[in-house]
């Protein structure tokens, strides 16, 4: 189920976008700032995507996402999550409490689990981004979700994504977990279904079927 | 989240980081991995300048201590073999219990010390580790003890400079070390889950001689007063002492005297006062554990 981008970044249904309220607010500070600093030498000097003054309006954003170089023109305010959800359809990544807490928009960054929504968009540039759509190869499942499924380990389903994720950079960091790591290591995620019992023997499975080389992990 | 912002700096310079953010006055904010500043979403907060790119996350050894970077992630320290080694791995413990994975993966030591939060969970370790803060300003840099950092609720001495560096003096001149000596340190935390931010968090380490007494202690409390706070009185209440439960009980009572705590939706005043004596005695606890001799 792919949305209708929209027309134009940040402009909703009704029609007035954020920007448009908060320039009309009366904002004009950061223009003067901005144009000074873009005649700076340093600014000329700067690597692409090091430019030191961004902002407030859209900049360029390089992202990598699931082995796809996607350009990007948006605001520096937005964070990865919306980067994706609103400007590239990527919406495996879920947006539930939108400040670090649930989980559910969990993506690997760099190697590393990190909450989307508490990355800016800007900051996640020049790093490998995985989101579980990146996971499977193919019509074949990644180990992780097949073993979500052989375990029962989802009930309404909506954390999945990011439990998944999850799951996936815990595995490649801990390929021998415990079950007390498992429980240590995922707790940044919530499943308010309880679904956890079913979440540790998957992870457990996937851990033996990845070290088994069962498929492409 | 933050739609008000109006700028992000990605500055590569110290000198040119300090330049934007006195431009930016009351309006910019220094920002590294953002789990505080995104979630607290600060309306006053309208211009960033980001600190990823100043070359400061490090964890080098430096004269017999340890010299952190502020842009060092918690991930970083609770994974550095150096961190797990150095005074019973407290810093590295504390870094551990700091959040999930993915905060730790993003949230850095110079962020947890600069929101100035009561319930950093590095404060304690870092103030039982007489830990020292090296701060940029415009006229240059700063040395003050972290004691001396903490001015209150979400205060600090920055007053818009940079905090640049963690330093962990050398265990055996913090502690005026001397022959015979065994010591042993700890950190505590209770939390709703550990990862969930302290309802209290304590630090302790003591150093005992050949007889058992104690020859010097560090106690340091989180989330029961404005600030971070050393307990000196418990301190001098071990010193000269025999470390055993009649010593450290005594230790804790003058904990729960002198904290200040305040309720909030996780706990009471009463709840935070007892268990700040709690958390205390348990990590005086382990440290009498880890420094009893092996018994055959």
């Amino acid at each position: 189920m792919r949305r209708d981008k929209p027309k134009t970044p940040e402009r909703g249904r009704k029609g007035l976008s954020r920007r448009d309220f908060f320039r009309g607010a009366g904002v004009a500070v950061p223009t003067g700032l901005l144009a000074s600093q873009a005649k700076a030498p340093k600014a000329a000097k700067a690597p692409a995507g090091a430019a030191p003054m961004l902002g407030p309006g859209r900049v360029p954003i390089t992202l990598r996402i699931n082995g796809k170089v996607e350009k990007l023109e948006l605001e520096p305010r937005v964070t990865l999550l919306d980067a994706m959800r609103n400007y590239l359809d990527i919406t495996g990544a879920k947006k539930v409490c939108d400040r670090g807490t649930c989980g559910t928009c969990t993506v690997i960054m760099g190697g590393d689990a990190v909450y989307a929504c508490q990355v800016l968009a800007i900051e996640a540039q020049g790093k490998a981004i995985t989101t579980i759509e990146g996971l499977n190869a193919g019509e074949q499942l990644h180990p992780m979700s097949q073993a979500f499924v052989n375990n029962d380990a989802q009930q309404c389903g909506y954390c999945t994504p990011g439990f998944v994720v999850a799951c996936k950079a815990f595995l490649d960091k801990h390929p021998n977990p415990t079950r007390e790591q498992i429980r240590r290591g995922l707790g940044g995620n919530l499943c308010r279904c309880g679904t956890y019992t079913g979440i540790e023997r998957a992870v457990l499975e996937a851990a033996k079927a990845v070290k088994g080389g069962s498929a492409h992990a | 989240m933050m739609p008000w912002l109006e700028a992000f700096h990605r500055p590569t310079t110290i000198a040119e980081a300090l330049r934007l953010m006195k431009r930016g006055g009351r309006r910019a904010r220094f920002v590294a991995g953002a789990t505080d500043l995104l979630v607290e979403a600060d309306p006053a907060a309208r211009i960033l300048v980001d600190v990823g790119r100043l070359g400061l996350a490090y964890i080098k050894p430096h004269r017999g201590g340890w010299r952190i970077g502020a842009a060092t992630t918690m991930a970083m320290l609770e994974q550095s073999e150096g961190m797990r080694a150095f005074a019973g791995g407290i810093l590295a413990r504390a870094a551990a219990a700091s959040g999930s994975i993915q905060i730790r993966n993003r949230a850095t030591a110079g962020g947890n010390l600069a929101n100035a939060s009561p319930a950093a969970d590095l404060a304690p370790p870092l103030l039982v580790l007489d830990a020292q803060v090296v701060i940029a300003g415009q006229k240059g840099k700063r040395r003050l003890p972290l004691a001396d950092f903490f001015k209150g609720v979400c205060q600090t001495a920055l007053k818009g400079d940079l905090l640049m560096e963690i330093i962990l003096p050398p265990l055996n001149r913090a502690a005026g070390r001397r022959g015979g000596e065994r010591s042993a340190w700890s950190f505590q935390k209770l939390g709703r889950v550990e990862s969930d931010i302290a309802i209290v968090n304590a630090a302790a380490g003591v150093g005992v001689d050949a007889g058992g007494r104690c020859r010097w202690a560090r106690i340091a409390v989180g989330a029961v007063a404005p600030t971070p706070l050393r307990i000196a009185a418990a301190e001098s209440a071990l010193q000269g002492r025999p470390l055993d439960s009649e010593s450290i009980a005594l230790a804790c009572e003058t904990v729960c005297r002198e904290a200040r705590p305040i309720t909030d939706l996780r706990a009471s005043v009463d709840y935070r006062r007892q268990m700040s004596g709690v958390l205390v005695r348990r990590a005086l606890e382990e440290c009498l554990a880890g420094i009893e001799p092996p018994r055959h």
